[in-house]
């Protein structure tokens, strides 16, 4: 073999190698965030919620198997959090306004959980629903206790929380709904309060065809 | 050859656990402390490979375009916030960086860049300009926070760090398209 214009070969080389690095690392130039990452990863494995103790804002304990039958539409939030959960919260109380009422309570639930228990008692809680129009029933806030089970579901729903020096906490924030067999099924952005609402409503519309 | 073995040690200080843990718990210093110093042990490396293979690099790299390539590639490839926050929860693809990052991007960029004509120079400098001005802008303003393991401040910081390095490389343009290098030489 009597190569020419070698460089060029190489370079070509060198740009097929890139196309393919960057093919394989962004999952066919899809996805350049991890995050993106981990949403897509949740959809495809939709973990069950693991079997975990809530305390809710009336101090009110049960497993999450309470929900048992009901699609379960959930946050997760500490309350001392002056920047993404009170957004999140009123984008929460935005998508449960716009849910048809006959669905609310009967065929879903809302449901904020508090990843900082020491500091969310069920008072806490209690006080920190009013702000946001919660009922308390409808929609509860309940924290978990038992630092284990936290640690198990915050892992198997991808939701990483990572404490900073000044008492408060770094996470990653979504809407999460459970179905009736307490299978995570969507993972979606909590700014698209519309999107949101249309894809809850018509889910729960099809009365549970997707079960 | 002296050199080739200290670029060996420092890629091997840099693997170890501890130093490694300790240069990625910020994001800056994982980003431009790390990488660059991966890239720097690479780079000291280069002369063993050039030495051993010469026939290798004068062939292939005859110009020093496909090298520079080769380095522009892994680089664009590890700017991803992706890839950075991945190298943290998976071990492939943190041994990938450690791989890439001496041999991938520190070999070919010494054995490239006296290759190069000045105007190639210039113009990969201004492209990294732009590009750390882009990521600068991207994770200063991004409304979202772009990396897991990380919290947004250290995200700020990373961006102020990217705006800092291409403001350096301006003034190094700036200086070089008015000052004549050659009297130097």
């Amino acid at each position: 073999m009597f190569p020419k214009n070698r460089t060029a070969l190489s370079s070509l080389l060198v740009l097929l190698f890139g196309v393919i690095l960057f093919y394989i690392g962004t999952d066919g130039f899809q996805v350049f965030t991890a995050e993106t990452a981990r949403v897509n990863q949740l959809m495809d494995e939709k973990p069950q919620f693991p079997d975990v103790t809530l305390e809710d804002n009336k101090g009110r304990k049960y497993s999450f198997s309470e929900f048992e039958g009901k699609y379960v539409f959930i946050t997760f939030l500490y309350t001392s959090c002056g920047t993404v959960c009170p957004e999140l919260e009123v984008n929460m109380s935005e998508v449960y306004n716009r849910i048809p009422k006959e669905y609310i309570g009967k065929d879903i639930q809302f449901l904020s959980i508090s990843f900082d228990p020491e500091r969310d008692d069920p008072e806490t809680l209690d006080t920190y629903r009013k702000a946001f129009g919660s009922d308390g029933e409808t929609w509860r806030m309940a924290r978990i206790t038992d630092q284990q089970e936290l640690q198990s579901l915050l892992d198997r729903f991808g939701v990483i929380v990572i404490p900073d020096e000044y008492g408060n906490f770094a996470h990653n924030s979504a809407f999460y709904l459970v179905n009736p067999e307490g299978r995570l099924i969507e993972v979606m952005d909590y700014t698209l309060i519309e999107d949101a609402a249309d894809q809850v409503t018509k889910i729960l519309q099809s009365g549970g065809d997707e079960r | 050859m002296k050199q080739s073995g200290y670029g060996f040690l420092l890629l091997l200080a840099l693997m170890l656990p501890p130093v490694s843990n300790l240069l990625e718990s910020i994001m800056i210093t994982h980003m431009h402390m790390q990488m660059p110093m991966l890239v720097f042990a690479g780079f000291l490396m280069a002369k063993f490979f050039q030495k051993r293979f010469p026939q290798f690099f004068e062939k292939w790299n005859e110009n020093g375009l496909p090298g520079i390539l080769l380095f522009t590639i892994i680089m664009v490839y590890w700017s991803l916030p992706r890839t950075m926050d991945e190298a943290l929860t998976m071990t492939s693809v943190e041994a990938f960086k450690f791989f890439s990052l001496p041999f991938l991007a520190g070999v070919p960029l010494r054995d490239s860049w006296r290759k190069l004509s000045s105007s190639w120079k210039h113009a990969l400098i201004i492209f990294f300009t732009v590009l750390f001005l882009g990521m600068g802008w991207l994770y200063i303003w991004s409304p979202v926070q772009l990396c897991n393991n990380y919290l947004v401040i250290e995200q700020i910081t990373l961006g102020w760090g990217f705006i800092t390095t291409a403001f350096a490389m301006v003034v190094y343009l700036v200086y070089s398209y008015f000052m004549d290098f050659s009297k130097y030489e």
